[in-house]
């Protein structure tokens, strides 16, 4: 395999084919699961899991219309790309401060059911 | 467009006295000495400024010098028609003199009356009228000064305004007197029939000019813009004759004279600076801004008759008064009377050099007047006063100049200028064949008698013995603010600085300065269709010259002599005197020829009330009752609709209807989805984006 897609990164990726609403319905599906995860499971955790499966559908999204869409890679935009590597980014960030409020809120309560952690009604 | 120093100069000359007014009315009370150092220092100011531009005007030397700027005030052109509302500045000799005169005369009474006041100063339970005092003479000063720099009779009319309420402040000053309250009245009511005349005047004038402006005015005289008519009469004529009415009124001439002798309740400075020295005059300096007009409308008779009633009658009420003050006031009257009377034969020169040194040689007299009278603890009856020679040195001989020169003793002012005024009386009336003769009969007997009343009072005054013991030995000179006033003004009324024996040398231009200068305006104007009249009073002047000058000094020394004989030697005595005249000469005296009581007896009693009853009628019956009584009855609806709605609808329905029902119905269901639980919420945003997509895609869902 060559190191050329280094080199020339939208010609390599300009070159994978496939079905994009394949692509689309596992995004959907991964979307889907994340979202029963969020709002039904009542571990803080759990619903944090959930959210990052929903942004990582959302990353894939992304993905697949950079690549799937001709034009934009004919002209070497990787705005697809960009967008996918922000939400990584912005996930991560996201784990760490999330995991440090379950963490205090633990401290706290004692618990981490997202029932009993109501203050925000004021 | 560039506007030259001088015109800023000018300016600032009004606005000096204008600030030192606001500045007075602000803090006046709260400054060091209540601020009388403010107002004298502006108006001192405003006198630098003055001599500044009139230094510029005799080193110009040229009879049509003219500097002049306006700004528009008023801009309402259209289009197709231009209609501006200009003022702004004329300078000319003529208002350089006056600006100099003015500010001369302003700054002095200034001075004096620090002293003359001094009884007022500082007294926070008078209401803190020193203050008060000297912020009117402030606001009168400028308004007189803005007057005379005025290029335009709209801002001139404005200026003339200010200068009738400033009167009517003053005369009223000492405001416990009622006396007082009524004379200020008496002069604002008096005056506003004058001002009424002058308004109505400026009307016609912008009806048929367009324009208040002096030069628009001269120009259209040449132009023929004057040759229609206004309600059936020449349209110069009702103009002029309107615009003089206003002069009457201001200048207290016959008719309108009844005001002038009460206004000496005031203190006596505002006498000297308003009643004799400044604004009295202005109705003088109007006419002669005016000019033209009347000269071309052939008003001129008319005003020639009422300066010689009012010259000669009130010459006589002056002869049988016994306070200080309402002699002066009648010379006054008097020697306004003059200068009208020299109008109206249209001698244009003459009238404004005695309006210049009658104001220096009155102002001198008015407060030598107020010295005396400080002097003697406010006593004015000349009956009590004699003797004072000695115990008022300085005051006895500024008084005796001005007295000199109002009595036309030649080597003083007043020679000089009213002899000028009566050789064209005389050429005028006598020598032209207008049929005039009355009139220099009626001047040359008011020239006798002012000698005759005015060295009455020096005599009465000065010299004898004294009457009133009490008063004589407590009466000593007065301090330098008040006798330094009177020594300069009693200078300036040697005919010296005038006729040019003196300032001929000191200007290096020749001999009669005055005259040269001030008569350029009036030649200017007769170019075009009113010379003819006035080339030939000029030609009958010139035979008249030597014999008024010999019958003035004739009646003068008369004048002089009687009273000398009757109050000094007692060579003649007084009562016998009085008692040659009929009974009815002198009841008409005494009761100022019944003009007082004709004006209340018929014009205020017959006129006047019938149509204020009338007014009182329409005020009580439409006004009152239709318009306020009826605007109350709607008022009462719509209070009482008002009250209902707001009492069961607003308060009922909706206050205690929402009141009772939010917590029951909003906030039971908004605290339901507010219960902090974060998975509610986010159902909540889920189901929220899916009825949105929902909304948005419509179409293509279903």
């Amino acid at each position: 395999m060559s190191l050329d897609f280094l080199l020339h990164p939208t010609s390599y990726l300009g070159g994978v084919s496939g079905n994009l609403s394949a692509y689309l319905c596992f995004s959907a599906i991964l979307f889907v699961f994340g979202l029963i995860a969020a709002l039904s499971r009542r571990s803080t955790i759990g619903i944090f899991m959930g959210i990052e499966l929903i942004l990582n559908a959302a990353a894939l999204n992304f993905v697949v219309f950079q690549v799937m869409k001709k034009d934009l890679a004919a002209q070497n935009w990787l705005h697809g790309h960009m967008f996918s590597l922000f939400i990584i980014i912005l996930a991560a960030i996201e784990a760490a401060v999330a995991l440090a409020i379950i963490l205090r809120a633990f401290g706290s309560k004692g618990t981490i059911n997202s029932d009993r952690i109501s203050e925000l009604k004021g | 467009m560039e506007v030259p120093n001088i015109i800023w100069m000018a300016a600032w000359i009004v606005l000096l006295p204008i600030l030192s007014y606001f500045i007075l009315c602000a803090v006046g009370n709260r400054l060091p000495r209540q601020g009388d150092w403010l107002s004298t220092g502006a108006i001192v100011g405003s006198f630098l400024l003055a001599c500044g531009i009139f230094g510029e005007m005799i080193s110009i030397n040229d009879p049509n010098w003219l500097i002049q700027h306006s700004w528009t005030w008023l801009d309402l052109s259209s289009a197709t028609q231009e209609w501006k509302l200009k003022v702004g500045i004329r300078l000319d000799n003529i208002s350089a003199i006056m600006l100099l005169m003015v500010t001369l005369c302003a700054s002095l009474i200034h001075l004096f009356s620090t002293g003359y006041m001094r009884d007022h100063h500082g007294k926070p339970e008078d209401g803190y009228r020193y203050t008060s005092f000297f912020s009117y003479l402030s606001l009168f000063t400028a308004s007189m000064l803005g007057l005379v720099v005025s290029d335009n009779l709209f801002s001139l009319f404005v200026f003339w305004e200010l200068m009738g309420l400033c009167s009517y402040l003053l005369i009223g000053f000492y405001r416990h007197k009622i006396s007082a309250a009524n004379a200020s009245l008496k002069a604002f009511m008096t005056t506003r029939v004058g001002d009424t005349g002058l308004f109505i005047g400026l009307l016609a004038l912008f009806g048929i000019l367009g324009s208040f402006r002096f030069e628009d005015i001269y120009a259209g005289i040449n132009a023929g813009a004057f040759d229609g008519q206004v309600f059936g009469m020449p349209a110069a004529f009702f103009i002029g004759l309107m615009i003089f009415i206003g002069t009457v009124g201001k200048s207290a001439q016959f008719p309108l004279q009844i005001w002038l002798p009460d206004a000496m309740e005031g203190p006596t400075p505002v006498s000297a600076l308003i009643h004799a020295a400044t604004m009295v005059s202005a109705g003088i300096y109007l006419v002669i801004r005016i000019f033209p007009i009347l000269e071309f409308g052939h008003v001129l008779t008319i005003v020639a008759y009422v300066g010689a009633i009012t010259a000669f009658f009130a010459a006589v009420l002056a002869v049988k008064q016994t306070d200080i003050k309402k002699v002066l006031a009648y010379s006054t009257l008097s020697q306004l009377g003059f200068m009208v009377l020299a109008l109206g034969v249209g001698a244009h020169t003459p009238a404004f050099f005695h309006l210049i040194t009658h104001a220096v040689f009155k102002a001198c007299l008015f407060m030598s007047s107020g010295a005396v009278i400080y002097a003697m603890h406010h006593e004015q009856d000349m009956r009590h006063m004699g003797g004072l020679k000695k115990k008022l040195p300085i005051t006895h001989a500024a008084m005796l100049i001005a007295t000199l020169a109002i009595a036309g003793v030649p080597g003083f002012s007043g020679f000089a200028s009213k002899d000028m005024i009566l050789a064209n009386v005389l050429g005028f009336g006598f020598y032209g064949d207008t049929g005039h003769i009355l009139l220099p009969i009626l001047a040359f007997s008011a020239a006798a008698l002012t000698a005759f009343y005015m060295f009455r009072l020096i005599f009465m005054t000065f010299y004898g013995e004294p009457h009133d013991h009490h008063h004589y030995d407590e009466a000593h000179e007065v301090s330098w603010n008040m006798w330094l006033p009177l020594v300069i003004l009693a200078l300036f009324s040697f005919a010296a600085w005038y006729t040019g024996s003196v300032t001929g040398g000191l200007f290096g231009h020749g001999t009669d300065w005055f005259v040269n200068l001030t008569q350029a305006p009036a030649l200017q104007y007769r170019q075009g269709a009113m010379s003819d009249h006035l080339k030939e009073l000029a030609e009958n002047v010139h035979h008249a010259h030597y014999p008024a000058m010999f019958l003035s000094l004739f009646v003068a020394s008369c004048g002089i002599l009687l009273a000398f004989l009757t109050y000094k030697t007692k060579t003649f005595s007084k009562e016998a005197m009085a008692a040659r005249w009929p009974n009815f000469v002198h009841k008409l005296i005494d009761n100022l020829y019944y003009f007082d009581a004709f004006y209340i007896k018929v014009a205020i009693k017959k006129a006047f009330l019938p149509i204020s009853k009338i007014f009182a009628v329409f005020d009580d019956k439409v006004i009152d009752r239709v318009a306020v009584d009826g605007w109350k009855d709607v008022a009462m609806v719509a209070k009482t609709s008002a009250g209902f709605v707001d009492d069961q609808i607003v308060d009922r329905a909706f206050v205690d209807g929402l009141g009772g029902a939010t917590p029951v119905l909003v906030g039971a269901s908004l605290r339901a989805l507010q219960n902090g639980k974060v998975q509610r919420y986010m159902v909540f945003a889920v189901v929220a984006l899916m009825a949105l997509y929902l909304f948005l895609n419509l179409k293509e869902v279903l």
